[in-house]
């Protein structure tokens, strides 16, 4: 009977299948490769060597490339995120946390180890500017008219402002204790106090922290929902994922999830994909239910990024312009 | 098995950093070096497993068949003491803790310079795609490396005062392996990190293979009557060929068998001595009593001072 069921049913679970599954791209920092999963079975279908120490990874504005930043290796990995084909790499000094202007003119580099932000210009690769910072620039938000770039500084427990215009600093304050995550949300800077149990809302024009949210010990980084209508908030000490109201900034829901949770991506469904980096694994979330999957990657998962290819098959390509918001870093 | 080897080490590591580490951390304010101490974490795991490893496959050989009696307990205790705080990374992480400022100085200004460090893989791309044999190169080269300073603690006399250290130990065992003084470990570092700087630092994602060459390493200092062999006494260094290096008539420059792991270099350069049936008493005659039978603090600081004399002309070294 069993038997005959599955013999039923297996067709439809085929029907289901997607023609060409999302790919999941993780990047293992702790062993040097970068694990692409099919979004469907969860299979991991490839692994690609990297050269040391891969930690996170932005899409280009065309959507053409998916840059991989490799810190310890020196050098950013140009792959075609339909394929995970490696088409090029680029000799860059200590590349951490990377992202582009919101015009796509500027290729914004961390580097935490050697306490700098390099300014690219983002076709030719050139470097326009490197900024000496004070401890450890660790993640990026920028002002969406791209004259303004304001980064964390996880060892002095600032962020700084830095305009695109003059490549000068232009202000610094104090936030909290390792700052690590930041995102800008309707005019205000969210940042994550990594080492405290909240993060803190900046307004960048008084630079006054207006509030603070609480999500749990080790708040970490932070996420807009594709359709806006929540934010996602990680904390890395009570392993926690956290949904916050985008108007008002309250805590709407708290989901535990043991691993200690770091970045997170969007699939076209709705699921929310967070690497846990002390499990050596990455969680896919239903939202709407809060159940929770994990899948085995490679030693210490950190940066996440979904290519909704069933989207390219169906001919429903996004625009480059929309695509950051599915595609969280 | 290699997979399972890594996963059973992550999954080891991550609960030990998220149930105990980390929240320790973020109770003293610690959670910037959160990346750090889980490496450290790993490191000091893989060095406890390293051990055992070590223990379970040279202390069985040493009963079965030791090159000599153990009269000296007391000096293979030292050596543990050696071994327990190079191999669980507490010296690492206290030259770690002291040196990070220095280093973020030393690399942004190597960037700056518009010098990027390269890797053998960006000189050889088709390593890109074989990580192993990448690897390999790494071990090779570093080996190499390795050899040459080596034979530069012989032959210096303010470096061999620091390097006798390891040489005055009588009662050798697979213990003496990490037997070597703090200063010493410093320079070894910055000659690693000089090398890194021409070729890049070798992938870390090979726990399996670095643990067999510290059994190697380990294992060339037993006390065992073994060797591997006409043709693989030429391939690896044995305890045969290691413990003619730390003879008698072997200390200061008068040494052979410098190898670490592949004993081609004493070949290519004319210090190998491949006798298989030479087994001699280990020990430096020359060294003051401390370095062979004092505790971990007396030697180190008799090295320093011996260390000194030399430099500046006093003493014997």
């Amino acid at each position: 009977m069993r038997r005959r069921a599955l013999l039923l049913t297996a067709p439809l679970v085929l029907l289901a299948r997607p023609a060409a599954a999302d790919l999941v791209y993780v990047l293992n920092s702790g062993d040097s490769s970068i694990s692409i999963l099919d979004a469907f079975t969860r299979q991991e279908l490839r692994r690609i060597p990297a050269l040391r120490e891969v930690h996170h990874l932005v899409l280009s504005p065309d959507g053409r490339d998916l840059l991989i930043a490799d810190s310890g290796g020196n050098e950013i990995l140009f792959v075609d995120p339909a394929t995970g084909e490696i088409r090029r790499r680029e000799r860059v000094s200590n590349p951490y946390h990377l992202d582009f202007s919101p015009d796509g003119r500027l290729l914004v580099i961390c580097s935490l180890r050697r306490n700098q932000v390099d300014v690219y210009d983002a076709r030719s690769m050139a470097l326009l500017a490197r900024l000496r910072m004070p401890e450890k620039p660790s993640h990026m938000a920028f002002r969406p008219d791209a004259k303004v770039v304001y980064v964390t500084l996880q060892g002095s427990g600032t962020i700084a402002a830095i305009s695109l215009e003059t490549n000068q600093p232009l202000w610094e304050i104090p936030v909290g204790r390792e700052p690590a995550g930041i995102a800008w949300h309707r005019g205000r800077l969210i940042i994550g106090i990594m080492g405290s149990d909240h993060f803190a809302v900046v307004n960048p024009e008084t630079r006054e922290i207006e509030k603070q949210i609480p999500v749990g010990r080790g708040a970490h980084t932070i996420f807009v929902q594709p359709d806006g209508r929540a934010l996602w908030a990680t904390s890395r000490v009570q392993s926690r994922l956290v949904e916050i109201d985008p108007s008002t900034l309250d805590v709407r829901r708290i989901i535990d999830l043991p691993g200690g949770p770091d970045c997170i991506a969007f699939d076209p469904d709705g699921r929310l994909w967070a690497t846990l980096r002390w499990s050596g694994r990455v969680a896919r979330v239903d939202t709407r239910t809060g159940e929770v999957e994990t899948i085995r990657v490679g030693r210490s998962p950190h940066g996440i990024f979904i290519q909704p290819r069933r989207a390219e098959t169906e001919g429903l390509a996004q625009t480059a312009a929309n695509r950051p918001a599915t595609n969280a870093r | 098995m290699t997979e399972s080897f890594n996963h059973a080490l992550d999954d080891a590591t991550g609960w030990i950093f998220e149930t105990l580490l980390q929240p320790l951390m973020y109770q003293w304010g610690l959670m910037d070096w959160a990346d750090d101490a889980l490496q450290w974490l790993q490191f000091g795991l893989f060095g406890l497993f390293s051990i055992a490893v070590v223990y379970l496959v040279c202390r069985p050989l040493e009963a079965w068949r030791p090159v000599e009696p153990v009269t000296d307990r007391s000096a293979i205790r030292t050596d543990i003491v050696y071994t327990l705080l190079t191999r669980l990374g507490l010296l690492p992480m206290v030259a770690f803790v002291l040196l990070a400022s220095l280093q973020a100085w030393w690399e942004g200004s190597v960037a700056d310079s518009g010098f990027v460090p390269p890797t053998i893989e960006t000189l050889f791309p088709q390593l890109r795609e074989m990580p192993v044999l990448a690897f390999a190169i790494y071990a090779v080269i570093l080996d190499f490396g390795e050899y040459w300073r080596h034979r530069f603690q012989h032959s210096f006399r303010w470096w061999w005062a620091l390097h006798s250290i390891h040489h005055a130990q009588r009662q050798m065992t697979f213990w003496t392996d990490d037997r070597n003084h703090i200063l010493d470990e410093v320079i070894a570092a910055l000659w690693f990190g000089a090398i890194a700087l021409l070729i890049g630092v070798p992938p870390g994602q090979f726990p399996l293979l670095v643990l067999l060459m510290r059994l190697a390493e380990s294992l060339s200092h037993a006390n065992v009557r073994l060797s591997f062999g006409r043709i693989g006494e030429r391939l690896i260094v044995s305890p045969r060929f290691h413990r003619l290096h730390h003879g008698v008539l072997s200390t200061a420059g008068h040494g052979k068998n410098y190898a670490v792991l592949l004993p081609v270099w004493d070949w290519i350069f004319g210090t190998a001595d491949f006798r298989r049936d030479v087994f001699p008493r280990t020990g430096d005659p020359e060294a003051p009593e401390a370095l062979a039978t004092g505790g971990w603090l007396r030697q180190q600081a008799v090295g320093l001072k011996r260390m000194a004399g030399a430099i500046f002309g006093r003493g014997t070294a």
